[in-house]
């Protein structure tokens, strides 16, 4: 097993499926038939954008690794830092949202 | 009352999601811990992060089957007819999502934690690794937190 190969390939799929949370809640928040489609699939919203999140995240993961992109040390570093912002940006982007969102503000 | 209604009943369901949380964080605090020091062996990161990874999974089952099953019936109305009905708009959802990011987090980690101590020395890693996981539990705590103001604000709107 390639397991630095395995690492960037799951850090990814990790920063896809955080971008997808963030940008389907927000679109879905803003969007009432966005929002009746994700309930239309599993019965509720939130669990039809877990079973995608997930699903994107392992689909993504085994996708990369069994794909021939290359990688570099370098690149295995960069991706973690990357990783890492995301996971803030996107904790910090969705409270914001929630706040302006109640507070009438979009 | 067999085991299955007993486990699906609100109590349970909040025990299990709470517990497992609180699994999960400690194991990535301890596992921040061991990447921190250098003598521990690589067998016992992979079995720390695992443990983490598993709980936060049994955490996110129990705790999403409470809140598609009971939570927008019972406790939203209950929240947003109190004193803090922002709890729900602000709080709860943005608890809810936030949840999602932590199974991809958990699962890079307990990756990392797969590679000898030599090699993630060799590759930079062990600093980064440190704060990835230091995330995990940092939105797990966070977590912890928002469902404790949601738990709180339900007592208080069952008050008035």
């Amino acid at each position: 097993m390639d397991k630095p190969k395995l690492i960037i390939s799951s850090v990814y799929a990790a920063i896809i499926a955080i971008i997808f949370v963030v940008v389907i809640t927000v679109g879905a928040e803003l969007s009432a038939p966005l929002k009746d489609w994700l309930k239309d699939f599993f019965g509720h919203h939130w669990t039809s954008k877990s079973i995608f999140s997930v699903l994107l995240y392992v689909i993504a993961t085994i996708v990369l690794y069994l794909s021939h992109h290359k990688y570099s040390d370098d690149r295995l570093k960069k991706t973690l830092g990357f990783l890492f912002i995301s996971t803030v940006l996107g904790t910090v982007i969705l409270t914001l949202f929630f706040m302006g969102h109640y507070f009438q503000l979009f | 009352m067999d085991i299955v209604a007993i486990l699906q009943s609100k109590p349970v369901l909040i025990g299990l999601h709470l517990g497992f949380g609180i699994i999960g964080i400690d194991a990535f605090l301890w596992l921040l811990g061991k990447l921190k020091g250098d003598g521990n062996s690589q067998r016992s990161m992979v079995i720390t992060a695992a443990i983490g990874t598993v709980a936060f999974i049994a955490s996110w089952l129990a705790g999403g089957y409470y809140y598609v099953a009971y939570y927008g019936t019972l406790v939203k109305p209950v929240i947003k007819s109190g004193v803090a009905p922002w709890v729900h708009n602000i709080i709860m959802e943005t608890k809810e999502h936030i949840f999602l990011f932590v199974i991809p987090l958990a699962m890079t980690v307990f990756f990392i934690t797969l590679l000898p101590k030599e090699e993630m020395d060799r590759l930079k890693l062990r600093r980064l690794a440190l704060w990835l996981s230091g995330a995990v539990a940092v939105i797990g705590l966070l977590i912890g937190v928002m469902g404790f103001i949601i738990s709180a604000t339900v007592r208080w709107g069952a008050i008035n």
